[in-house]
């Protein structure tokens, strides 16, 4: 028997009063599956993540999850993980799991089992007695996710799930987060980490005027947009002159981070490149060579004229 | 669920100790407060700081101030003065309430023989010193009253012959020698008053602010503790919790009954208070006591959580709260009884939960009324959390589409 999917949105469009937000929105979200939904400010990830709870209803198409078409307000099989810690600071780890099992609708023994399971993905066991409100921000991060999964949901709407922590908290709640994945549990992963979304999701998507375009598996996107090119990075030894500036961008570069460092995704020869800069007179500091990330697919997407993308440059 | 949230509200409450103070130390000690002030206040029993002036001395004006001296209403601050401006000086620097002059020949019809002097600030004062000598003249000088009278009734009716100038003179002898009213001897004043109810006036006031703070300090608490609905909004907990089954309505319920167990606590406290200290039979009606503060505590936990759930920020939340409280209880007679108000401001507070609250507390413990006479007032309070508790369901519902 097949296994519906955890999430799937088809043809979906919202709107806010006569502001149309989103424009026959399709996504699918296997069981098992990290999707990673990107997009510039103001795109209309937050709507999306509103009608998938059903605060929103939408102007038309459906959304099922787990295999259920969603009614309004009724979303047991949804474990939202919201960008901020939405816990109680003032109760323990345990205490504020108790309270959201049984706000997850769990009764008090289900819920007893669930502390027990969840512990066991998140690590949270030895420090069950303490406050939220002393823990550290990669703990506070991973009771925020603790808290979403007690009722085993289908799907894992996580919202900037690491933001502020440091990289050995970030390294733990990437575990977290594959762990939950393997046990079957389709992950939304809302998130503006490029590089984290490309060694975690099996699928990404670019929201922008409404609609998820590209959407696929990460190397498929960037072989598609990118089939045999590289990456040059350089960073310049002083800020670059509106001369430099000329030669730079006649080369096909764009800034990034400030003016110092630009970047080209090219078919020449790396020499070639470095070679003509030489010539140029402009002086580097440092020269890199990669293959294009989704980074990259997000700024070729950010150049393209009409998309909406005004995001930060990495 | 709901259960859930009422852990965590009483969960929050038991780990802040300031707040635990706040919410269930301080609804009594400001009672005792209260009751202490205004139970004092209303007696007949006011200590006045009277500043006396005797113009020129004569045996009726040194029985007077042998009078005022044993007056217990009145303190009379130092020695008699012997000139007006003294006296003016003590009351225009607050050293005395009112100023007293006696003036001159009590016999003399021509002037009034007393001036009062008196700070506009103590108009009061000045009226209940001007009644008490009037009263103390006729009850310890009625010889005086009898002389001045009959220069009166002379001028009115002709010279009296001398036989009756003579029964006069035996009469305001025998006045003289008076210190107190002879009962039945002496024939009644115009003005006889009655105390009705209890002659316990005291016991009045306590009854009255036992209501009072009650329901100043239920809408105080609810509206502070309600306050965290916004926090809960701010940190995406309500967000989670309206994915759950039970929606964001979860979070409201549980919130009224968390305010409305904490509101009956907070009463239950001033109440034994008022039985333990003031003698306010409580226990007696504890049955209409617990239905009025069931229901005063619905009514303002239902109004904390539509003003809660109505504000975007904390800030605008604690202003519109203290707003809120204040008016309530300035208009609803949680300060000052309403009687003592203008009729439009009387009419205004009528549509208060403080007035309703104190109306039903007053109506049980001191009119002895009963179940029917306070209906109207306990619909009032559910009427206003039905209200109240559906306004913060149905924006709280609305806010999470936004």
């Amino acid at each position: 028997m097949e296994i519906p999917a955890a999430l799937e949105i088809r043809d979906l469009s919202a709107c806010y009063g006569d502001r149309k937000i989103l424009r026959r929105v399709n996504m699918r979200i296997e069981r098992g599956e990290i999707f990673g939904l990107f997009g510039p400010n103001g795109a209309g990830k937050t709507t999306l993540v509103r009608a998938v709870c059903g605060r929103l209803k939408p102007y038309e198409g459906t959304i099922m999850i787990g295999g259920k078409a969603i009614r309004h307000g009724v979303a047991r099989q949804i474990g939202l993980v919201p960008q901020e810690i939405a816990l109680y600071p003032h109760l323990t780890i345990l205490e504020n799991l108790q309270v959201f099992g049984r706000l997850s609708g769990l009764g008090a023994t289900e819920t007893k089992d669930a502390i027990g399971e969840v512990i066991k993905h998140t690590a949270l066991a030895g420090r069950l007695q303490e406050r939220v409100e002393v823990l550290s921000g990669g703990w506070k991060r991973r009771v925020n996710i603790a808290a979403a999964i007690l009722h085993r949901p289908a799907l894992l709407i996580l919202d900037e799930p690491m933001v502020g922590v440091d990289i050995d908290a970030r390294i733990t709640l990437q575990n977290v987060i594959l762990k939950l994945r393997d046990s079957g549990v389709g992950i939304l992963l809302i998130t503006h980490d490029l590089q984290q979304a490309e060694t975690m999701c099996t699928q990404v998507g670019f929201l922008h005027k409404g609609g998820i375009e590209p959407q696929g598996a990460p190397r498929a996107l960037l072989d598609l947009a990118f089939d045999g090119q590289h990456e040059i990075i350089i960073e310049t030894q002083l800020p670059v002159s509106v001369d430099d500036e000329v030669v730079l961008r006649e080369r096909g570069f764009s800034p990034v981070e400030g003016g110092q460092c630009w970047s080209v995704i090219s078919n020449s020869p790396l020499h070639e490149i470095t070679e003509h800069l030489e010539q140029s007179g402009l002086a580097t500091k440092e020269v890199r060579f990669r293959k294009p990330g989704l980074d990259s697919l997000f700024l070729h997407l950010a150049d393209q004229p009409g998309t909406g993308f005004g995001g930060p440059r990495r | 669920m709901i259960l859930a949230m009422l852990r965590v509200m009483t969960l929050g409450l038991l780990r802040d100790r300031g707040a635990l103070v706040l919410a269930f130390a301080l609804p009594p000690a400001i009672f005792v407060v209260f009751a202490s002030i205004f139970s004092a206040t209303t007696s007949d029993k006011l200590d006045l700081k009277v500043a006396v002036a005797q113009l020129s001395s004569t045996p009726a004006s040194q029985r007077l101030e042998a009078a005022l001296r044993q007056e217990p209403t009145f303190e009379v601050i130092g020695a008699v003065r012997s000139n007006r401006a003294e006296v003016e000086s003590l009351v225009k620097r607050g050293a005395a309430d009112t100023g007293l002059v006696i003036r001159g020949e009590l016999y003399d019809t021509g002037a009034a023989p007393f001036e009062v002097l008196v700070d506009p600030s103590k108009l009061m004062a000045g009226s209940i010193v001007s009644g008490r000598v009037q009263e103390l003249v006729a009850r310890r000088l009625p010889d005086l009253l009898l002389s001045r009278t009959a220069i009166t009734f002379q001028s009115v009716i002709g010279t009296f012959t001398p036989e009756q100038s003579g029964r006069l003179a035996a009469a305001v002898e025998a006045g003289a020698r008076i210190s107190e009213p002879q009962g039945a001897t002496n024939p009644p004043g115009l003005v006889a008053t009655a105390s009705v109810g209890s002659s316990d006036s005291s016991g009045a006031t306590v009854t009255y602010y036992a209501g009072a703070v009650a329901i100043l300090f239920l809408l105080f608490a609810s509206l502070q503790s309600a306050a965290i609905l916004i926090e809960e909004r701010n940190s995406g907990i309500i967000d989670r919790i309206a994915v759950g089954p039970g929606g964001s309505a979860v979070v409201v319920l549980g919130k009224l009954m968390f305010l409305t167990i904490q509101g009956v606590v907070q009463v239950g406290l001033i109440f034994i208070v008022a039985q333990l200290v003031y003698e306010v039979d409580v226990i007696r009606r504890l049955d209409l006591w617990l239905l009025i503060t069931v229901a005063a505590a619905l009514g303002a936990s239902g109004l904390a959580l539509a003003v809660a759930t109505a504000c975007t920020t904390k800030q605008q939340a604690q202003t519109v709260s203290t707003f809120v409280v204040l008016i309530c209880s300035a208009v609803g007679g949680s300060m000052v009884p309403r009687f003592m108000m203008p009729d439009f401001l009387q009419e205004i507070g009528r549509l208060t939960p403080n007035t309703w609250a104190i109306e039903a507390y007053y109506g049980v413990f001191w009119r002895h009324e009963t179940l029917p006479d306070v209906v109207p007032e306990i619909v009032s309070l559910l009427a206003m959390a039905v209200v109240g508790t559906a306004s913060a369901l149905i924006v709280s519902r609305r806010r999470l589409r936004f």
